[in-house]
């Protein structure tokens, strides 16, 4: 499958930054700890272990939590009014303003090239036992996956519904979701590469390296 | 009584029955949502009332923590968990009455709630009590090898007892509602089945421990319905029958009382049945300082052999048919059996005794639910942009769903969409009421791919023919 890499090289350069929502995971008294303008980092290390900014502390039942930048970028947009008050649920308390970086322009290129098992109905997805334990041996391991092998589990309405892939063979090659998390519907669960497809996909990787400054 | 403010930690049509019961009491209210949640009735009618916040966004029903954060920001006295989510949870109604700033659980002791919330626990002491229950494992189960053990010797008592398609039940022992629960008939196939349910247990209730039954197959699904206090009163509000299941042992079809011999003909003296086990429940009730609404569950085999199976330490989805057919002196119109439990619960002595409560008709109930039952009773996910009916006197609809906008069901919950309940005098005039009052129901709605939504209100339409049959 070929793409036209240059389009697509223009199109993120032309649409480089993107605003991501910071909302509240849960109730609380919130207090901010960063300001508006303020450059903030994301997580970083190895295993994205180093938290990024401390952006606001959520205290609830005398637990503070403390709530992390999970992108670099400028803060932008932020709700000082709600400074020292309760604040429910979801609540949108401030912006990050985020420039896209080099693997993150090849993250998303190459899901246009990856065979996408998409979300079937909005729900609660878990990768099958299988695939959690390979991953969690071996994370850089590349699965085998087969059509008529069965991925996911939805769990809709508390019913747990298996969900078989049904694209060419391939390699596991991106998990879009955290194994727990509710999925919109049509959005990616997995991105599998075709065996054949693998060289091809590390040229791509390479030519945005090499085009691509940060 | 003092001015209270109870938080409703729950959702859908449940909130709405606790929300108007409250103010039938004169208490104040508040009520907790999802986003997900956002556009149903029960967050509406909270918000309509504008001279007070009423209504507050949490990230989760399950989280402990948010309902406690909202109960102290909102400055609650009291929290109703209604059906489901922490109802059973003795540990959080444990929290609520300990906390620095405690409030009133609307439901059981923690201590009741421990002791009988659990399967195994009730299975044991019914044991003690002599109340005979469902052969099987009296603890939860964690290790495959054991449960095979007590799966096997089920198996060849059955095949003692002559019986010729022996099966066993594997259930999720801190499951409830009909969830997690499967059907084993060949022993090889075991395993298969209890990773499967230990897997989905621990998932979803955080506890893979599992259950093992012999599985009854000819049998009729009864309740007892009991209100209590913590004065030391027990009083009984009459049975039910909940034998009308979906093939995921979901609830779709109730009816109160739970015989009727005057239409049905029962191999076996049903009004004994009824009386015998109304007479264990209370037995028991009365045996744990019961002191709040509870429903004792039973199978009755078709030899008239009642088992205890478990006991509901909560209000039921199906209490309003208990409440529709029975009559406490002096009271105007059915009794309200969830004001009642919020009265007991808040100290108040019950104020009449059995002799005082009578029974009159049969009621019906019937669960509309989104759902295909040609296909295994699959969920349907969509939006509703239709929902009508036609108002009867002999007839209440409790439903979540707004009437005037359109609703898109959450697919975090079950696609229950409406609660009907119907009276006639007799099981014969319920009946016929619940089949025309069926029929003028209209439900339109379209699903994520534009196709039309699918409910189950031809099959409900179907069973109403086959209730109190045995």
């Amino acid at each position: 499958m070929g793409i036209n890499l240059d389009d697509l090289l223009r199109h993120y350069r032309s649409h480089i930054f993107e605003d991501y929502q910071v909302k509240t995971p849960h109730t609380g008294v919130i207090s901010f700890e960063v300001e508006e303008g303020q450059a903030v980092e994301g997580p970083s290390g190895r295993w994205l272990q180093r938290p990024g900014t401390l952006l606001y502390i959520l205290e609830r039942e005398k637990n503070a939590k403390r709530i992390y930048a999970s992108w670099k970028g400028q803060v932008t947009g932020i709700r000082s009014e709600l400074e020292g008050h309760f604040v429910e649920a979801d609540e949108l308390v401030l912006f990050i303003r985020h420039r896209l970086d080099r693997e993150e322009i090849i993250d998303r290129i190459l899901t246009q090239m990856l065979t996408i098992l998409r979300a079937p109905q909005q729900a609660r997805y878990f990768l099958s036992s299988d695939i959690l334990a390979g991953l969690e041996k071996r994370p850089e391991a590349r699965i085998a996956i087969g059509p008529g092998d069965e991925v996911v589990i939805m769990s809709l309405m508390k019913r747990d519904t298996p969900i078989s892939y049904r694209g060419e063979p391939g390699v596991l090659y991106k998990v879009y979701f955290r194994s727990g998390d509710i999925v919109e519907q049509g959005s990616p669960l997995l991105g599998v590469c075709p065996s054949d497809r693998l060289q091809y996909m590390q040229k791509v990787i390479q030519r945005i390296r090499t085009d691509w400054e940060d | 009584m003092s001015r209270e403010r109870v938080l409703i930690a729950n959702r859908g049509e449940i909130a709405i029955r606790i929300m108007q019961a409250c103010k039938d009491l004169g208490l104040d209210y508040v009520v907790v949502y999802t986003e997900e949640d956002k556009s149903s009735l029960h967050v509406r009618l909270a918000q309509k009332e504008n001279d007070l916040k009423r209504a507050y966004r949490i990230s989760n029903y399950r989280d402990p923590n948010e309902i406690f954060s909202v109960a102290d920001q909102a400055k609650c006295t009291a929290i109703h968990p209604g059906y489901g989510f922490f109802a059973e949870n003795s540990g959080f109604a444990r929290r609520a009455t300990m906390r620095t700033r405690p409030l009133t659980f609307i439901g059981p002791r923690w201590e009741v709630i421990r002791d009988l919330g659990s399967k195994i626990n009730t299975k044991r002491l019914a044991k003690e009590l002599h109340i005979p229950v469902i052969p099987g494992s009296d603890r939860s189960i964690y290790n495959e090898m054991e449960a095979e053990g007590v799966a096997e010797e089920l198996f060849f008592l059955q095949k003692e007892q002559g019986i010729q398609h022996p099966s066993v039940l594997v259930k999720a022992s801190a499951g409830g509602g009909g969830m997690g629960i499967e059907e084993v008939s060949r022993l090889d196939t075991f395993r298969m089945v209890y990773r499967k349910i230990q897997n989905y247990a621990k998932r979803q209730f955080g506890d893979e421990g599992v259950l093992i039954e012999q599985c009854l197959r000819d049998y009729q699904h009864l309740e007892v319905q009991l209100l209590c206090s913590s004065h030391g009163e027990v009083v009984h509000f009459g049975t039910r029958n909940c034998t009308i299941q979906s093939t995921g042992r979901q609830k779709r079809v109730e009816v109160a009382p739970g015989f009727d011999p005057a239409v049905c003909k029962y191999p076996f003296d049903a009004k004994g049945v009824l009386d015998q086990i109304v007479r264990y429940s209370v037995r028991m009730a009365g045996h744990v300082g019961y002191d709040n609404i509870g429903t004792w569950e039973w199978i009755v085999s078709r030899d008239g052999s009642p088992y205890l199976m478990e006991v509901n330490t909560r209000i039921q989805v199906e209490n309003e048919i208990s409440a529709s057919i029975s009559r406490i002196k002096g009271a105007t119109g059915p009794t309200n059996l969830i004001r009642e439990q919020i009265r007991v619960a808040l100290g108040d002595r019950l104020g009449f005794t059995q002799d005082d409560v009578s029974f009159k008709g049969t009621s019906i109930e019937l669960r509309i639910v989104a759902e295909n039952t040609n296909r295994g009773f699959v969920p349907w996910c969509g939006t509703i942009t239709r929902f009508d009916y036609l108002d009867r006197p002999w007839a209440r609809v409790y439903s979540h769903v707004p009437r005037d906008i359109p609703y898109k069901i959450p697919t975090e919950y079950d696609p229950n969409l409406a609660l009907v309940i119907i009276w006639g005098q007799d099981t014969e005039q319920a009946k016929e009421r619940a089949r025309q009052f069926q029929r003028g129901i209209v439900i339109e709605g379209k699903g994520m791919e534009g196709e039309n939504i699918v409910t189950n209100l031809d099959y409900l339409y179907d069973r109403i023919g086959y209730i109190l049959q045995f």
